[in-house]
């Protein structure tokens, strides 16, 4: 269909008469290429129009229905990397929206499980172990990934810092009485750590998945527990209260050296897919310079019933 | 109206100059003028196509309230707003056309179960590798050959006249010389490599009359069923070739030697399951099938030939490829086993033998798997044997160019590092039952 419209809009485009045009205005046509000779492309004149079909406008851009995230649809969870399709910082009008990102190497995504409580079908609500097949590295963020298998099913986690293959993680939903002595790489509840236990892969809602703390080297650091809450301090120093049945995995995050990284050659950076910012020299706003502030208050994403309402 | 038509010109024909444009609007717009019921070419592009394309909102979620009727507008055949849709039944064909089958879903089809089976197919990776394969078929692990075979290999009159040079042959034809472009691919010198060795040790029929009581199959169907503690496993494939042969192969270990293996323990690797990467599926059939009809004249299978072409769909390690090997002579074995004695958990009293021999064109891995009894549900009593030779190469490197390092020859073009026991281990399991 779009061939024949293109062709049907081309041919409205040819200089030489149509077949059983009238002599006419042939002799008119004549006198008008006279006129203007000198033009490389002139517009035939308005005297074909009569005899050429209606021809709607083709479009010369691509469709720009292709400017959506349409290669992440898969419904069911896999190991098997998929590939992806890159933005160059452009959202779904075809303009940028972020600048400096675009180009660099391939990547395929590897689909990492951050609900790290995903109990397999009809073993819910019992703690598992699993075991870890490979620890390596993933192009689509700074941390290493991890293969984990158990049960019947593997999948790719967030690698801890000393994560190697061959080791047992456990993951638990229980809070006990007594603070759990966790090793590294297992998950557990906020609730059941002992204060002062270094965290990472925080979930700020109970269930929906680990958001905070996932890059490379970072930890959180479990401050308090209050009555059914506990409190984290995150890698900024922002303090955050959160339902003591979060779950959250215990040690660093793996690849520890990642900030001691150095680039070295601006092809490097354009290999990570970091385009050159622009070289405009511009004033620098109120945004620029160190700033010495005290920290902003705790934020909490506990629905706490409030006094005032007794 | 002309600054419009202008713009859009300049958008659609870059090729124009500004002049050009002037005046071909300047006639258009007086010719039009002039020739109002001529029709006018919009050589622009709409404005409609060009608009900015929201993200699509999802569709309001219809609400399906049992016992009330939805009002909808068919009857009154337009839309009316606050209406609903009217919903149309699904269009059956009335007769049945082969071409245009849809099949039913997964829950309605007449041999789905609500228990699942776990089926070990030929592209199956198998996470444990060998250990799995060995929990799966209740067996214990020798490694190395059984004395008798490798005593076949060492016995110098059951030898090719100029063997070593033959196989040497073989090699450079399967690995240099098979093609016309630069060297040949991995997927072409393993089959190549494989028929020229089957055609060499086949040479000695003349020798042997017994040999030619066996015959070759590509591409055999098998399938193998059976229970293990609650669940159901099942192998099922179509592989690579298969010997088989009229008389079934003699057993290696002895009465006292399958006794024994009652006191081995199976080796478990919690927390990973036994059926992990094991296709699970709710649609199947219990089936037994060695590949052949009950009146083949060959109903013996005698040796697997499995091959690591590098192929994209399933590239397997070594490890994986033995389990493999494992799991298919297993199924082989238990399939001829049903047929035999029937469906009916026992332990047999003539175990029934079945060898297999893998290679990725270079490394050979052999196989000799004994099933010793059918009686798979626990853990304990009689177990299945199988002995392991692995990682056996046939030869170091077959290089094309030399490798040079440092302008010294490291490993020089042509074939080198040529192991002559891996062709006679070959040879072995192939003339084991005829000699």
């Amino acid at each position: 269909m779009a061939l024949s419209c293109l062709t049907r809009a081309l041919r409205s485009l040819s200089l030489s008469p149509p077949v059983g045009l009238s002599s006419q205005a042939v002799v008119q046509t004549k006198l008008r290429a006279q006129i203007s000779p000198n033009n490389p492309l002139s517009l035939p004149s308005a005297t074909f129009i009569s005899n050429v079909q209606q021809c709607r406008g083709f479009l010369t851009t691509a469709s720009l229905d292709q400017n959506r995230r349409y290669w992440k649809q898969r419904e069911k969870y896999t190991i098997r990397p998929i590939g992806m399709r890159k933005t160059g910082g452009r959202d779904y009008t075809g303009k940028i929206q972020t600048h400096g990102i675009g180009g660099g190497h391939k990547q395929r995504y590897r689909w990492i499980d951050f609900q790290r409580l995903n109990y397999e079908p009809g073993k819910e609500g019992q703690p598992f172990d699993e075991k870890v097949v490979e620890v390596r590295y993933d192009p689509c963020r700074s941390a290493d990934i991890a293969l984990i298998a158990g049960g019947n099913r593997k999948r790719w986690i967030i690698a801890t810092e000393n994560m190697q293959s061959g080791d047992i993680l456990k993951t638990s939903a229980v809070i006990g009485r007594m603070a759990v002595s966790a090793n590294e790489g297992d998950a557990y509840p906020l609730g059941a750590l002992p204060v002062g236990s270094l965290v990472n892969n925080l979930e700020i809602y109970p269930g929906k998945g680990a958001e905070y703390i996932r890059a490379a080297g970072t930890s959180g650091v479990l401050l308090r527990k209050v009555n059914g809450t506990a409190i984290v301090q995150l890698p900024s120093k922002r303090q955050v209260q959160v339902l003591d049945t979060c779950m959250v995995t215990v040690g660093r995050v793996s690849n520890v050296d990642h900030n001691k990284q150095i680039i070295g050659k601006a092809g490097r950076n354009r290999w990570l897919g970091i385009r050159p910012s622009s070289g405009l020299w511009q004033r620098k706003g109120g945004w620029a310079g160190r700033k010495i502030r005290p920290l902003p208050p705790m934020k909490s994403y506990v629905n706490l019933p409030s006094i005032a309402a007794t | 109206m002309i600054m419009e038509t202008t713009q859009r010109l300049k958008s659609a024909a870059p090729l124009l100059s500004q002049i050009t444009l002037l005046n071909d609007c300047g006639q258009i717009s007086t010719h039009a003028g002039r020739n109002s019921s001529q029709a006018r070419r919009h050589f622009n592009v709409s404005a409609a196509l060009t608009a900015k394309v929201r993200p699509r909102p999802k569709p309001r979620a219809i609400v399906e309230i049992p016992g009330l009727e939805r009002v909808t507008y068919g009857e009154r055949m337009h839309y009316v707003p606050g209406l609903s849709k009217p919903v149309n039944p699904d269009w059956e064909r009335g007769f049945k056309d082969p071409n245009r089958y849809k099949s039913p879903p997964v829950h309605e089809m007449p041999l789905h179960k609500e228990k699942p089976c776990y089926i070990f197919n030929q592209r199956t990776n198998a996470l444990e590798g060998v250990r799995q394969a060995l929990w799966l078929t209740k067996t214990k692990l020798t490694s190395g050959l059984p004395p008798q075979l490798l005593a076949l290999a060492q016995n110098p009159t059951y030898q090719i006249p100029d063997q070593d040079e033959r196989v040497q042959n073989a090699i450079k034809h399967a690995r240099f010389w098979d093609t016309t472009e630069g060297r040949p691919k991995k997927e072409k010198y393993c089959y190549t490599l494989l028929n020229n060795l089957l055609h060499m040790c086949g040479s000695l029929q003349s020798s042997h009359p017994a040999l030619s009581k066996r015959i070759l199959a590509e591409k055999f169907t098998l399938a193998a069923s059976w229970k293990r503690g609650e669940d159901l496993f099942q192998v099922r494939g179509k592989n690579g070739l298969l010997l088989n042969s009229m008389t079934p192969l003699p057993n290696f270990a002895g009465k006292q030697e399958v006794a024994d293996t009652a006191d081995h323990v199976l080796e478990t690797f919690y927390p990973v399951s036994p059926a992990i990467d094991l296709q699970k599926v709710h649609v199947y059939k219990e089936d037994n099938y060695t590949g052949f009809r009950s009146d083949y004249p060959y109903p013996n299978a005698h040796t697997l030939f499995f091959l690591e072409a590098g192929d994209v769909s399933c590239k397997l390690y070594p490890d994986q490829l033995r389990a493999k090997m494992i799991m298919f002579s297993f199924g082989s074995a238990l399939a001829r086993a049903h047929t035999l004695y029937g469906t009916q958990l026992r332990v047999l009293d003539h175990p029934i033998t079945v060898q297999a021999v893998g290679n990725n064109g270079r490394v050979f891995q052999f196989v000799v798997f004994q099933l010793n009894t059918t009686d798979l549900h626990e853990d304990s009593g009689i177990k299945n044997q199988v002995w392991v030779d692995e990682d056996v190469l046939l030869y170091d490197f077959a290089k094309v160019q030399p490798l040079i390092k440092k302008k010294q020859v490291v490993v020089p073009a042509g074939l080198s590092g040529y192991n002559p026991e891996t062709f006679s281990k070959f040879l072995a399991l192939y003339l084991n039952g005829a000699v």
